[in-house]
């Protein structure tokens, strides 16, 4: 077979594990999505939107609810199916299964809450192209079944959505002097925050404390944290 | 080799499933939804055209949607009550103004071929009278298309402007669509002279006072500022402060609907008024003898 030449382009097939390891349980789930593996400040996954999105509180807790929902809804089909996804062609289907679940909560969205969807609806559309969920999708949903993986899902999505929502109160009371839209100071303190650059030093200066935190705490790990697959999306 | 067809045949069946399976769950989520989403949008550009020229309780509107058929160069016209029942009146007039006789309405438009939309019209009516009109508007912004509304008192004299679709940049052309800037637009007449733009700085004294529009509504606000307002609807309209190109775009585009929509009255006033039982002269029904509309709802 390897001597024939490839018809088409198709995804190689995994390598050969051993089967996974049983899956923790639910509370520590949830906090390897937190802490031990956040999406933003571990793993570095999706800076892309974490950036985009958050110059307020508000857009990032929206946005991170959204991406809560389409991980946990992603995570629990892919888990359900994984039998029946072919290995080769597994990374095209999770993209088509997101796709589904996004533009699913993109139509509920326009349709049921229009004033908040003329505020992030841009957004939604491109949680397709997020990279933490199409990677715990491969990293572990695609291994466990549907219990431990809609735990999984949620502590992602959650580690996600608490990320976005601290860098988003960073910025908008330094950039612009509110939080939650709420005026705190009569004046901008730091609009460079507010701005797209402001967002990388925000991301920087909270992972930075986040790491700082955990040392303290006793916790961290020897080494590097683990890598993520790069910092696409 | 023959294993490896089988497993390419698999992979694609497999595919054509998941995508037919995934089209099939969401075409009928759209069934489901378009309807509503529809309707959603709709009551949201009802609220934002009732925020710009307020009827009052015995007041009513009137829906024209304009749209062109550039084969056949007519201009078509659909006139019907926004609320409540009444049969549609469609109307159609060749480039130069000139009625064409009903044969050819919108409707067997659309079949010979394709329609292009002007936007629509908003005509509020109180005591059988124009009270005022609201008049969708397009123009190209920095990024992209702006969508925006104009409302106009009787006399076309402007009573707000919102911005109701945009892509422009946060913090910069995005503020085109806040009152500090579309605030400037009320009370204007709506020739040439007083829409242009300037780059020169906003004088605090104004810019404090355009600051209250976010919590109070148009109307009373010029009762409050008419003083200042008096001073500055002599003056060019203030530019965001980097974000000439978007400032100029909205106010461009401002004059130029207005400037169509005058025009297009001229034709369909009578039409509207008392639909064509009645018809009043376009003069007349220009010159309509009421007491000034009340400017603006609230924001």
């Amino acid at each position: 077979m390897s001597s024939t030449p490839q018809l088409i382009s198709i995804t190689p097939l995994p390598p050969a594990e051993p089967p996974p390891p049983p899956p923790p349980g639910p509370g520590q789930l949830i906090l390897n999505g937190i802490f031990a593996e956040n999406p933003v400040f571990r793993l570095a996954l999706s800076l892309c939107p974490a950036v985009a999105v958050t110059t307020t509180v508000m857009n990032g807790l929206i946005l991170g609810v959204a991406v809560l929902l389409v991980q946990v809804l992603s995570s629990a089909t892919v888990a359900l199916a994984r039998g029946a996804i072919h290995p080769r062609v597994r990374i095209p289907v999770y993209t088509l299964i997101i796709a589904v679940w996004v533009s699913a909560i993109d139509m509920l969205l326009a349709a049921y809450v229009p004033a908040l969807y003329a505020q992030v609806g841009l957004y939604v559309k491109l949680i397709v192209a997020f990279a933490i969920i199409i990677s715990r999708l491969e990293v572990f949903a695609s291994k466990y079944p549907l219990i431990p993986s809609l735990w999984d899902g949620f502590g992602m999505g959650l580690g996600f959505l608490l990320a976005l929502v601290a860098i988003g109160a960073m910025r908008e009371l330094l950039g612009s002097g509110s939080i939650a839209g709420f005026p705190l100071t009569p004046v901008k303190p730091l609009l460079f925050f507010a701005l797209p650059a402001g967002g990388f030093f925000s991301i920087a200066l909270l992972m930075a404390l986040f790491n700082r935190v955990e040392r303290a705490m006793g916790g961290g790990r020897a080494g590097p944290a683990p890598g993520g697959g790069g910092a696409h999306g | 080799m023959s294993g490896e067809r089988r497993e390419i045949t698999t992979i694609v069946l497999s595919m054509v499933a998941v995508c037919a399976l995934g089209a099939a769950a969401l075409g009928g989520l759209y069934l489901v939804t378009s309807r509503h989403a529809a309707e959603q949008r709709r009551a949201t550009e009802m609220r934002e055209v009732a925020g710009l020229i307020a009827v009052g309780p015995g007041g009513s509107w009137t829906e024209v949607r304009q749209s062109l058929a550039p084969s056949r160069g007519l201009v078509f016209y659909r006139i019907a009550p926004v609320a409540g029942a009444g049969r549609p009146v469609e109307l159609a007039f060749d480039l130069d103004g000139a009625r064409v006789q009903a044969a050819s309405t919108a409707a067997t438009g659309a079949k010979q071929g394709k329609l292009v939309p002007l936007g629509t019209i908003y005509v509020a009516r109180r005591g059988g009278a124009t009270a005022g009109f609201v008049v969708e508007g397009t123009t190209q912004g920095y990024k992209n298309r702006i969508r925006f509304l104009v409302g106009l008192g009787p006399e076309f004299e402007i009573a707000g402007v919102r911005v109701v679709e945009h892509e422009e940049d946060p913090g910069l052309g995005a503020e085109v669509a806040s009152p500090e800037f579309d605030g400037q637009f009320i009370g204007r007449p709506a020739d040439a002279g007083a829409l242009t733009v300037t780059r020169d700085p906003m004088p605090e004294d104004w810019r404090s006072a355009l600051t209250e529009l976010r919590r109070m509504a148009a109307g009373p606000w010029l009762e409050r500022h008419r003083a200042l307002q008096a001073r500055e609807r002599t003056r060019p309209v203030y530019a965001v402060t980097g974000a000439t190109i978007s400032s100029r775009a909205l106010t461009d585009g401002v004059r130029v609907t207005v400037e169509r929509f005058r025009a297009r009255w001229q034709r369909i006033a009578p039409y509207v008024s008392g639909a064509a039982r009645a018809p009043v002269t376009a003069a007349a029904a220009q010159a309509s003898p009421l007491a000034a509309a009340p400017l603006g709802g609230t924001r």
